[in-house]
């Protein structure tokens, strides 16, 4: 695709993100977003209990990227992808991006799978001995303790309070688990389960809403009547007791939670989109595409999905609040993730103990609340941002 | 000593939003005699309509602002206090005041009669309540009997049984009539109107503003007419004011701003009014190259079939027994009870390389028409055929050929252009479908000299609809029409929402390009006065179907059907002396 020589001029779109992001409450959502970001992305280097780097015998090693899998690499690829992308001072379009920001990472990961070979099972033990503990110089993680880091061979059962070190040596910001797993630790790489839930479910609910949705709104008659009804089944699915079912039956997975979550959550995407191409489609814009003859792809995403995608950013803002919560329900349940750590998890445990650990509850509480209540305020701002009868009213105070 | 009712001095008033100020009304000074009606006119933007707000001070507290001057106002009722028939200050009035002085003393009506009445309460209702209001000691039922009175004052016919009738069930006339009942029920002094009839038929807006001219005949009062139609004015006016950018540029009798303008701006205004639009050199001698057609037989009561042709004439589209029927569906299942006949039966010739006009009021069908030949709407029933190749029933991809040989321009300048997608994407982008010219570059090229043609500058290609006011968008939306080359372009509506010397710079622009390029229009409007500058064929449309039909000179000059003389009757005339 050619880069066109753009002379400096605000797009609609910027002109949305700049009203958006004026207000102090949607910047305070997208900091805590970026947060927990930047604690899913680099998880690894944030909570483990290897050294990120060591030297022994005048031998400098990286046992963090050694233990690094497939996910790892991906998540990192993403990441940096993205960055190149925003940083660098090239425009690309925006379906270009896309591909580049799916491929590279996926190439990566492939890669990564074919030839990279972790340590299928890591004893954490091994890190506390003298080859790793004795070397001429190391370097630890800000939290030296991984996740599943359960310190039995310090013989306790844990639940030990935060910075309450009874032993000398340990610090546990946020206290240990009842495992005897840092608190922390958990945490940070609960994050990547609490953000890739919310963004991969939303994906695929919005792509399926935006298609079934589209083409009701545009070609309305028996198409919008038979979507209609289409919607109206998948709404009447109850998402959790699905959720229950399939977990029942197939197992714990949580690609299988995106997939779910995100099949039974589109109708509403399908109504936004519906109702917006009814009303896009009688716009002279749209006529004068169709009497151009232009293809009906162009017309159907060129002309009048930019258009009408802006209500469906709000929603799905929320829909991200409510697939993470969807998430920490089913783990608080004790049907999430076995091993894998995850907020709504800790939550379980927090409730299950004979005795108040109020770290336990505290720290992945709050941790929910805060991530659904930045989504809504950022969702808001944007729905703020689109409404201009809003914006009037802010502006005229009659 | 004769005091005028209504006294403005030296009135300024700014604008305040989000730190920038815009001087609406700079200095503005004029007086309404009792009994007299003062028009103010001007363009879209000149301040005409904020300084009517800010004389009932409706305008929005803290964005509105007078940095001077003073609007005296001389009431002589009985209600007004004593002390204050020498005149106040409504600047200087409070809240409270103001009230009182609204509706009873001065009273105003809008343009968008739609939106005026509120829905959910009757008509009476809304009648009485603002006559209870100014006036607390009168009894409900006299309240009632002046209501019914007022609505017979404004002509509703049987104001009884229309006293319980919601806004949705009257017509748009008889909303507005309602509106003026409710202003005058009050029996105000002055009445503020603010483009009451922009909104209406031409001849619904004929019956208003007779009615207007006779009310005021009866009560004595005042009028301040707001508008932009030199014809309205000639019709209503006793005094003028001609209002620019914030100013008043020019004030004095009908007859003398009409027939003798002393500001430059109001002599371009009136040159821009079509009837004063310069002819064209080749209009005359293509008008007596063609010998009239013979009158039509009456084909009882059918109505005119065909378009009348000519030695010389070639068919480029023929439409026979046009349909278009919008099914009314109702109950449970949805079964077709009626049908809404958009389009009825239309038959018609439209030759090579000539404009044809279709006039008609609102919700005749003449843009129904026009998309229905392009086939963007899909006929019921009947033929359109253009180069003697059928076009209904041809799917996407069959029509694609030939919607590069027909274009559409719309009416809205808002929403005729992509806010998403910048110039160059809107007229590139069919070339590159329809495979014209073979680099992108090539067809920037192409693009950037359209651009140029409709008077543009080349390097707008790179900007986005939103930069653009509403005459740069409707000649970009012509350009775009332009793009493929195409032989037939239906202009809908295309100059009703400019202002009248942007108008006229868009149609003298049309009709050149029309001449270079040998296209044919069809050009649907409302206003007589365009049809007679632009075109060379007119089509009357009524109620779906069409009802006259001819070379323009003689349906204007010589009209055969009833509604045809109606229409043209109706047309707020403004007869020039001065050219």
């Amino acid at each position: 695709m050619k880069t066109t020589p753009l002379p400096n001029r605000e797009t609609f779109s910027r002109r949305l993100l700049r009203k958006a992001l004026q207000g102090v409450g949607v910047k305070v959502g997208l900091f805590w977003v970026g947060l927990l970001v930047v604690c899913a992305v680099f998880a690894p280097f944030l909570a483990n209990s290897m050294p990120i780097v060591m030297s022994r015998d005048g031998m400098v090693s990286w046992p963090v990227l050694h233990y690094l899998n497939s996910e790892d690499i991906f998540v990192l690829g993403a990441f940096f992808v993205a960055l190149l992308l925003w940083l660098l001072p090239i425009r690309v379009d925006f379906r270009l991006g896309l591909m580049v920001l799916v491929a590279i990472p996926a190439a990566l990961a492939v890669l990564a799978n074919l030839y990279l070979k972790p340590p299928q099972l890591v004893i954490y033990d091994s890190f506390r001995t003298p080859a790793y503990t004795e070397a001429d110089w190391h370097l630890m993680p800000p939290i030296p303790w991984s996740p599943r880091d359960y310190l039995r061979d310090y013989g306790e059962t844990g639940l030990e309070a935060p910075l309450a070190s009874t032993t000398g040596g340990r610090t546990h910001w946020m206290g240990t688990e009842a495992n005897g797993a840092d608190v922390a630790s958990r945490m940070i790489h609960a994050s990547r389960i609490a953000l890739s839930i919310g963004i991969i479910a939303t994906g695929i609910a919005m792509l399926i809403g935006i298609l079934i949705g589209g083409l009701m709104g545009y070609f309305s008659g028996t198409v919008d009547m038979l979507g209609m009804r289409l919607v109206e089944i998948f709404e009447s699915i109850p998402t959790l007791f699905l959720l229950l079912t399939f977990v029942a039956f197939f197992g714990r997975s949580l690609y299988m939670m995106m997939v779910i979550i995100g099949l039974t959550s589109w109708s509403g995407y399908a109504r936004y989109i519906r109702a917006e191409f009814l009303k896009l489609r009688r716009q002279d814009y749209v006529q004068a595409a169709v009497a151009s003859g232009l293809p009906l792809t162009s017309i159907l995403f060129r002309h009048m999905l930019p258009n009408g995608v802006a209500p469906l950013l709000v929603a799905a803002s929320f829909g991200v609040a409510s697939a993470i919560l969807a998430e920490a329900t089913l783990s608080f349940l004790g049907l999430g993730l076995v091993d894998s750590p995850s907020w709504g998890e800790m939550l379980n445990q927090a409730v299950q103990s004979a005795t108040f650990n109020w770290w336990m509850a505290v720290f992945p509480g709050g941790a929910i609340f805060m991530t659904v209540f930045a989504y809504n305020l950022i969702g808001e701002a944007f729905r703020d941002a689109i409404d201009p009868h809003m914006a009037r009213n802010a502006g005229v105070n009659t | 000593m004769r005091r005028p009712l209504l006294d403005l001095m030296n009135l300024s008033t700014d604008l305040s939003t989000g730190g920038e100020v815009v001087h609406a009304v700079n200095d503005v000074s004029f007086s309404i005699e009792r009994g007299e009606t003062f028009c103010l006119v001007g363009e879209s933007g000149s301040g005409k309509s904020i300084t009517a707000l800010s004389v009932i001070r409706l305008l929005p507290h803290g964005i509105a602002s007078h940095p001077q001057g003073n609007i005296l106002f001389y009431s002589q009722q009985e209600s007004f206090p004593e002390s204050e028939r020498h005149g106040i200050n409504l600047l200087e009035l409070d809240e409270n005041a103001m009230q009182q002085v609204r509706g009873a003393h001065i009273a105003m009506i809008f343009q968008e009669p739609m939106s005026s009445l509120n829905p959910v309460f009757t008509i009476g209702e809304q009648i009485m309540e603002a006559l209870l209001l100014h006036n607390p000691g009168i009894d409900p039922q006299e309240a009632m009997d002046r209501t019914l009175a007022a609505l017979e004052q404004v002509q509703i016919p049987h104001p009884r049984s229309r006293f319980n009738d919601y806004p949705h069930q009257l017509s748009g006339g008889q909303r507005q009539r309602v509106m003026i009942a409710m202003a005058l029920a009050c029996e105000p002094e002055l009445l503020i109107a603010d483009e009451p009839t922009t909104a209406l038929d031409v001849t619904v807006q004929a019956e208003i503003l007779r009615l207007m001219r006779e009310l005021q005949d009866n009560t004595g009062m005042s009028t301040l007419f707001i508008t932009h139609d030199f014809g309205v004015v000639a019709q209503m006016a006793q005094k003028v004011g001609v209002m620019q950018q914030g100013r008043l540029v020019e004030t004095g009798p009908v007859d003398q701003v009409l027939h003798h303008p002393q500001h430059p701006y109001t002599r371009q205004l009136l040159a821009s009014v079509p009837e004063n639009l310069p002819r064209r050199d080749s209009q005359p001698s293509l008008h007596s190259g063609e010998q009239p057609a013979p009158p039509q037989p009456d084909n009882g009561g059918k109505g005119a079939t065909g378009m009348v042709m000519l030695e010389g004439d070639t068919p480029l589209i023929q439409v026979r027994d046009l349909r278009v029927w919008f099914p009314i569906r109702k109950g449970l299942l949805r079964r077709v009870v009626d049908h809404v006949k958009a389009v009825d039966g239309v038959d018609l010739m439209l030759p090579r390389g000539k404009i044809i006009a279709v006039v008609g009021e609102s919700g005749c069908g003449k843009t129904t028409l026009g998309r229905a030949i392009l086939q963007l709407e899909t006929p019921t029933a009947g033929s359109v055929q253009m180069a003697g190749t059928e076009l209904t029933g041809l799917d996407h991809r069959g029509l694609r050929p030939w919607r590069a040989r027909m274009q559409i321009a719309f009416q809205d300048p808002q929403s005729s252009l992509n806010p998403r997608l910048p110039i160059h994407t809107t007229l590139t982008e069919p070339m590159k479908v329809h495979g014209i010219s073979q680099s992108q570059e090539e067809r920037l090229e192409l693009a950037g000299r359209l651009l140029e043609r409709v008077q543009l500058k080349r390097d707008y290609l790179w900007r986005y609809p939103h930069e653009f006011s509403g005459g740069q968008r409707q000649r970009i939306g012509l350009a775009r029409a332009l793009v493929l080359n195409p032989e037939f372009i239906v202009c809908d509506e295309i100059t009703s929402a400019l202002d009248v010397s942007v108008q006229a710079e868009i149609l003298q622009l049309l009709q050149d390009i029309r001449a270079e390029r040998d296209l044919t229009l069809l050009f649907i409007t409302h206003n007589m006065g365009v049809v007679e500058y632009l075109s060379d064929r007119t089509v009357v449309m009524y109620q779906g179907k069409i009802v006259e039909n001819g070379l323009t000179a003689q349906v204007c000059g010589d009209p055969a059907h009833a509604y045809t003389r109606k229409l043209l009757a109706a047309v707020p005339r403004l007869q020039m002396t001065t050219a």
